[in-house]
């Protein structure tokens, strides 16, 4: 056979398409790379505040229950469910016997007594103490067999496990200090992945963690998560496979990625995913409540979820999203888009004649980016007679004058647990963290929350929960706006992976296909 | 020698100066690092014990004699947020910063000297309106626009690149320059232009000079009056290039995190975004002191391609 030019050229080409393919050192051993698109903020489970932490957190430590990808509270390091005592004051939990942590020692009931007593201290400042301040006494019986008294029915606990503590050592913290339980914990974690390297704007790494209790699983043996800021670069990792799995795909893509060859797509509304217009009903002109019930009424949810968001969000003017058993749709009508409403509510107010006012929106995006949809709303206000000033602010400041109650309106994304009263428990009962932020209480409403904490079915919580969302749109303390989706999108020979209602990714269970 | 001792002690005054304003501005910001660690909810009294801890609550003199002092002795000190060792991250990260701005900066002075040159010598004619079309393709596309588009190309249509990320030298030179050459294309291609026109334009007027009329008339060969033209017209290159080299550090921000390398001025962006102060601070600096060498360095070629200007 003759080398003709041709010939050469064509055969380097390949050649060298071949050495430059960087999809082949992928798959070579089992290493799973996701892309998430925030810095992790720490890895110490009872300081977690950054929901892409979350991805490597809850791989590397456990608690007793966990929330599985359809929300639903299940044991983990829990044999079974906990044993409630009529009251809902007494949690009787039954231990595995068969966990050990990363370092090879054997879990049991000291370390779970360890690692709460160690969050509740004061002194520790841990971020989420406040959310587990009911406990009142912990007392082991066995080594596996622990009990939880707490000082009155607190159901919302067990959604806070997994999202705001994990379970470590006994005596792991003054052997090892803090610092290495936000930036290295290693040896400290029973999770499926045990902590080997964290580079800062770069990645995390975890290895398998060989004994670990689950059998079959992880079916990795090594997970890195790597640290892509940007949209279009986090879709290019996904589409070259230098990552199987990607968190937050922009929306504008999404549909794109849906018919995309190779890539799987899925997105699923998050109860804790809550995005609302905080108004001071302190301050004028949102201390009239026909001014804020037509500023509600003013904004059209379902234009500004599918032009906007690309129908990654669930619009809804109460907060509860519009597919769970407890939305209360009648609420939702009464406080929903109709613009004729809207004016006859705007002339009912005082401030029918200089209707404006000023609404904070994150001058950087924080979960996703809420300032093209503040840009619709200002038009659909105005289409109404409401002129709205929109001022561009760090979310920390914004945060920093909606908990001293200065702010007039703030555009608020925030991630939290899934139990349905967490977010209204801080914003509309007296002494919460955003209590002055809303200037709004109503006894009503403290009676319902502490009656939903007595019960734990939806039989009994749903018509509590529609109650919740009655009170709350018969004064319209706030503007509800809706529900942030979580969707992911990965590579197709990724199996049994499916968004979760955490908005993280879940990697625990993921097969290679 | 008294010219170039002047020099270096002009830099040094002009990094301390800096060092001072950017203190200072970065000291006016009105969100605490106390409230940006601690949180929205830290009481006052925690907040007074953080800067206790940090010595925040020193005049603002002292608390600038610390910090440049341990700047002087290489200690940049620690992160407010998390702790870590400044002076590490920027051991991490400057290299792989550096290397990429120094690929960069090699690529468009390979292009774009050349292209200036033959541009002038042949002004007016085809290879000089394309030049001329390269450099303003070059200075119009935005710099985040082109390494979108590269990636497209090049790593997802093509597969010959990665799409993002930093390969280290110890994983293979291939794969190290495979991670790196998408993004100093991007980050080069505006200093192509910039150069190019810079070049361009210089051996344009030496080439009117009365030295290379004497010097065609004197029969020396084509060459020979190129290597005297290219000589003389290379001061002004010099200078254009090495502001371009210390601009590019700016640039790589955006490149950085277009491309997902773990460099220094990522690491400045995730500082802005986490009100990691300290860290702004410090790596704000290193990149002026980059600045300055760059332009100390373009001085002395200067000085010495033009011997008149030491005189």
């Amino acid at each position: 056979m003759s080398l003709t030019r041709r010939s050469f050229l064509g055969t380097s080409a390949v050649a060298g398409i071949s050495l430059f393919d960087p999809n082949i050192v992928l798959g070579a051993d089992k290493t799973l790379t996701i892309a998430l698109p925030n810095n992790p903020s720490t890895l110490d489970p009872m300081q977690i505040s950054n929901h892409d932490s979350m991805a490597v957190s809850n791989v590397v430590f456990e608690n007793l229950l966990e929330v599985d990808l359809d929300g639903n509270v299940v044991p983990s390091l829990a044999h079974k469910m906990p044993e409630i005592s009529d009251d809902q004051t007494i949690f009787k939990f039954d231990l595995r016997d068969d966990v050990v942590f990363h370092d090879g020692s054997k879990f049991s009931a000291e370390d779970v007594k360890y690692s709460y007593e160690y969050m509740l201290d004061p002194k520790n400042k841990s971020a989420r103490r406040t959310l587990f301040a009911p406990i009142q006494e912990i007392a082991i019986e066995s080594p596996t067999r622990i009990i939880f008294k707490m000082k009155h029915p607190y159901r919302p606990w067990f959604q806070y496990m997994t999202k705001f503590m994990g379970i470590f050592p006994k005596g792991s913290r003054e052997k090892l200090g803090d610092d290495a339980f936000k930036n290295a914990p290693v040896g400290v974690g029973t999770g499926p992945g045990a902590f080997v390297e964290w580079k800062q704007n770069d990645y995390l790494e975890v290895k398998k963690h060989a004994n670990y209790w689950r059998k079959g699983v992880p079916a990795w043996d090594r997970m890195v998560a790597k640290i892509v800021t940007e949209d279009a670069a986090r879709v290019a990792y996904l589409m070259t496979n230098q990552a199987q799995i990607i968190s937050a795909p922009p929306p504008r893509e999404f549909e794109r990625l849906k018919t995309a060859p190779g890539i799987s797509t899925g997105s699923k509304v998050a109860v804790g995913g809550m995005w609302f217009m905080q108004t001071n009903t302190k301050r004028a002109p949102f201390d009239d409540v026909n001014f804020r019930k037509a500023v509600s009424c003013a904004i059209d949810r379902k234009r500004i979820a599918k032009d906007v968001f690309y129908g990654l969000m669930d619009p809804s003017a109460v907060p509860a999203p519009t597919t769970v058993s407890y939305h209360n749709a009648d609420a939702d009508k009464a406080v929903g888009y109709d613009p004729a409403k809207a004016k006859d509510h705007l002339a009912k107010s005082k401030y029918a004649s200089n209707a404006e006012f000023e609404l904070l929106v994150p001058s950087t995006p924080y979960l996703f980016d809420a300032a093209d949809a503040s840009v619709v709303m200002q038009s659909q206000l105005a289409a109404v007679g409401i002129k709205m000033k929109i001022t561009a602010m760090e979310m920390p400041q914004i945060l920093q004058r909606d908990i001293a109650g200065t702010q007039v309106a703030s555009l608020l994304p925030l991630m939290g647990p899934s139990d349905p009263t967490f977010i209204i428990q801080i914003c509309y009962t007296a002494d919460q963290l955003m209590s002055k932020s809303s200037g709004w209480t109503s006894p009503a409403l403290d009676e319902a929350i502490k009656e939903s904490y007595k019960y734990q079915d939806a039989a009994r919580l749903d018509p509590i929960y529609k109650k919740i969302q009655a009170i709350l749109a018969e004064d319209c303390p706030n503007i509800w706006l809706g529900f942030v989706g979580v969707s992911n999108a990965w590579r197709s020979e990724i199996k049994n992976f499916k968004p979760n209602t955490g908005l993280t990714i879940w990697t625990r269970d993921v097969q290679f296909g | 020698m008294w010219a170039i001792g002047g020099r270096i002690a002009g830099s040094l005054a002009t990094l301390l100066a800096v060092s001072i304003v950017l203190f200072v501005l970065v000291h006016t910001i009105p969100v605490s690092p106390a409230r940006v660690v601690l949180g929205i909810d830290a009481s006052e009294a925690d907040i007074a014990e953080f800067d206790r801890d940090h010595g925040l609550d020193k005049p603002l003199w002292q608390q600038y004699a610390a910090w440049i002092g341990g700047v002087a002795k290489g200690d940049f000190g620690k992160s407010v947020i998390d702790e870590t060792s400044i002076s590490r991250q920027i051991a991490d990260t400057f290299p792989v910063t550096f290397e990429l701005v120094l690929l960069a900066f090699l690529f468009a002075l390979a292009v774009a000297i050349p292209l200036g040159a033959i541009s002038a010598l042949y002004g007016g004619q085809t290879i000089d309106h394309l030049a001329r079309i390269v450099s303003v393709v070059g200075v119009s596309i935005p710099g985040f626009w082109l390494g979108l588009i590269l990636i497209a190309w090049g790593a997802v249509s093509l597969g010959w690149f990665p799409a993002g990320g930093y390969v280290p030298w110890r994983a293979g030179a291939l794969a190290h320059l495979q991670s790196l050459a998408l993004p100093a294309i991007a980050l080069g291609l505006y200093y192509v232009a910039i150069i190019s026109r810079m070049t361009r334009s210089s051996v344009a007027d030496v080439l009117l000079a009365d030295h290379v009329r004497v010097s065609r008339a004197m029969g020396l060969s084509r060459r020979r009056i190129l290597t005297y033209v290219l000589k003389n017209a290379l001061p002004p290159v010099v200078t254009v290039s090495a502001m371009s080299f210390g601009y590019m550090f700016g640039w790589a921000l955006i490149i950085e995190q277009v491309f997902n390398i773990a460099g220094m001025s990522r690491a400045l962006l995730s500082a802005i975004f986490r009100r990691d102060y300290l860290m702004i601070e410090n790596v704000v600096l290193v990149i002026t002191a980059v600045f300055l060498a760059a332009n100390l360095i373009a001085d002395l070629l200067y000085a010495w391609l033009d011997p008149r200007l030491s005189r």
